[in-house]
């Protein structure tokens, strides 16, 4: 049996934990609130959790503020379940620098979303959840890749001729 | 004079699971069908007082069942039984004269108001009754494709109801089939499902007490038009909005499904991020048979239709072969758990 003062610990622990894991998480109510900016976010945008946490997320990205995010934000509403941004569909949500800026290939921080939902005591989804996985590498990589094969591709028809 | 109840579905599992939550205080005499034709046949030959009736069957399903008892002149009441809880579903049902829907799987203690309050039976005295179906014996076990297929089709329903109300669309259900497929037959079943020479994939990997699976949702590339215009995309289809169609829809086609399937395994699968395998590419180049590492999977295939759309989808659920045992064990419990 825990008491009351270990339960703050593991909440302290566990909050702890969250906000310095290096994901983005950002937690939003159903009129798009922000309610949790971790410090991955923070760090990120340059913007505080603080400031995020008072306004819409689409006043704090007035790009984002378009039918497309609303969309996606409103079926994982109404589904209950989660559903998935890829980079290769939109290479970033959030207008981020990549993370090695000096020694890295791209300059923008390429990112795979999941946004899901998160269900109250009672079951209900009052609230969804971002997460912000950084993809840079595996899309960099990706993008090499397929542009040496075309490469190849084009010198051996050169060759073949 | 006890009353004749027959109750038809394609599932072993689903018509024994229906046979034994029906009251035991109940004075009945019960006979199974396997399909809707099957059905039709018993009941042209005796008469019913109630008929036990799935929707999505091989051969004649619930819906031409419907259709053709209302030309019988001795018809049971039908009672629908189903997965499939669409709303229109359960409108189409009752307007082909269904007198009352219920969904699967069902609980004793539903049905049995449903029931009484159907006045197809009367409150009995709680006397000693005996039941009619005895618990099922070891050599009764069910195999593990009949249970799979049965956790598929309430999943089916379950997010054909979800996807109907959000879409405003009425989805066909088919009935998923389960096989345990070597790697070459998988190629060949995928060649078969889609006729066209291109189709993109998504797929996305699941793994959860034991068990590992990979969700793939296979469109022909002609789909592409007809999901646009479900999702309510008007601008031109370029490759980009292409992913982006597929990607949505794979979401939107396998959260739900998902969440239905977990829910009656009670487990809470981990997801990976869904990936594109392919666009525009042929199938055979989706499977590589000699890369494979893998030699053989159970595969659980559903294929997707929408009503007035050109749109064709085949969902297959991979599982690993080391998942199997751990799937059956659990299996096993949801046929034990409905007493």
């Amino acid at each position: 049996m825990s008491n009351n003062a270990d339960g703050l610990a593991d909440l302290h622990w566990m909050f702890d934990m969250l906000h310095h894991i290096d994901v983005g998480l950002v937690v939003l109510d159903s009129s798009y609130q922000v309610q949790l900016w971790n410090s991955f976010m923070e760090n990120h945008s340059g913007v505080s959790s603080s400031i995020a946490k008072e306004q819409s997320l689409l006043a704090l990205y007035p790009e984002l503020d378009t039918g497309w995010l609303r969309k996606k934000l409103d079926n994982v509403f109404c589904l209950k379940t989660p559903i998935f941004v890829s980079w290769e569909q939109r290479p970033f949500l959030f207008p981020f620098k990549s993370y090695r800026p000096i020694t890295g290939i791209a300059d923008k921080m390429y990112q795979n979303v999941a946004i899901r939902p998160l269900s109250s005591p009672d079951g209900s989804i009052k609230q969804v959840c971002l997460v912000v996985y950084d993809v840079t590498d595996v899309a960099t990589n990706k993008m090499a890749l397929s542009a040496a094969n075309h490469k190849l591709q084009r010198l051996s028809q050169a060759l073949s001729k | 004079m006890s009353t004749r109840v027959l109750i038809c579905d394609d599932s072993k599992l689903a018509r024994k699971q229906l046979a034994r939550v029906l009251p035991a205080d109940w004075d009945v005499e019960v006979e199974f069908a396997e399909d809707g034709q099957d059905a039709l046949d018993i009941l042209s030959s005796s008469a019913f007082d109630l008929l036990f009736l799935d929707l999505n069957m091989p051969v004649k399903d619930g819906y031409e069942t419907l259709e053709a008892l209302q030309s019988f002149e001795q018809a049971p009441a039908v009672i629908v039984v189903s997965g499939d809880v669409q709303p229109k579903a359960i409108q189409r049902v009752k307007d082909m004269g269904a007198i009352a829907f219920h969904k699967k799987p069902a609980s004793s203690e539903e049905l049995r108001s449903l029931l009484l309050s159907l006045g197809l039976m009367t409150d009995g005295d709680d006397k000693e009754s005996k039941p009619t179906i005895a618990a099922p014996t070891a050599a009764e076990q069910f195999t593990l494709n009949d249970c799979l297929q049965e956790v598929s089709n309430v999943a089916m329903g379950r997010a054909a109801s979800v996807l109907a109300d959000m879409l405003n669309v009425f989805i066909k259900l088919p009935v998923p089939t389960v096989n345990i497929l070597e790697v070459g037959e998988l190629q060949m079943a995928l060649d078969y499902s889609v006729k066209e020479d291109s189709c993109s994939a998504v797929s996305q990997g699941f793994v959860g007490s034991g068990i590992a699976f990979e969700t793939l949702l296979i469109f022909s590339d002609s789909s592409f038009p007809d999901m646009a215009k479900l999702l309510g995309v008007t601008e031109e289809i370029t490759r980009e909005l292409e992913t982006e169609l597929l990607m949505d829809v794979s979401s939107i086609l396998v959260g739900p499904f998902m969440a239905a399937i977990g829910k009656q395994l009670n487990i809470d699968f981990s997801h990976s991020h869904p990936m594109l395998l392919g666009q525009h590419v042929k199938i055979a180049d989706l499977i590589n048979v000699k890369k494979a590492t893998w030699k053989r999977t159970l595969a659980v295939e559903i294929v997707y239709e929408v009503e007035n759309y050109q749109i064709s989808c085949d969902l297959m659920l991979l599982f690993t072969e080391d998942s199997v045992p751990t799937l059956e064990n659990l299996l096993s419990f949801l046929v034990e758990e409905d007493e």
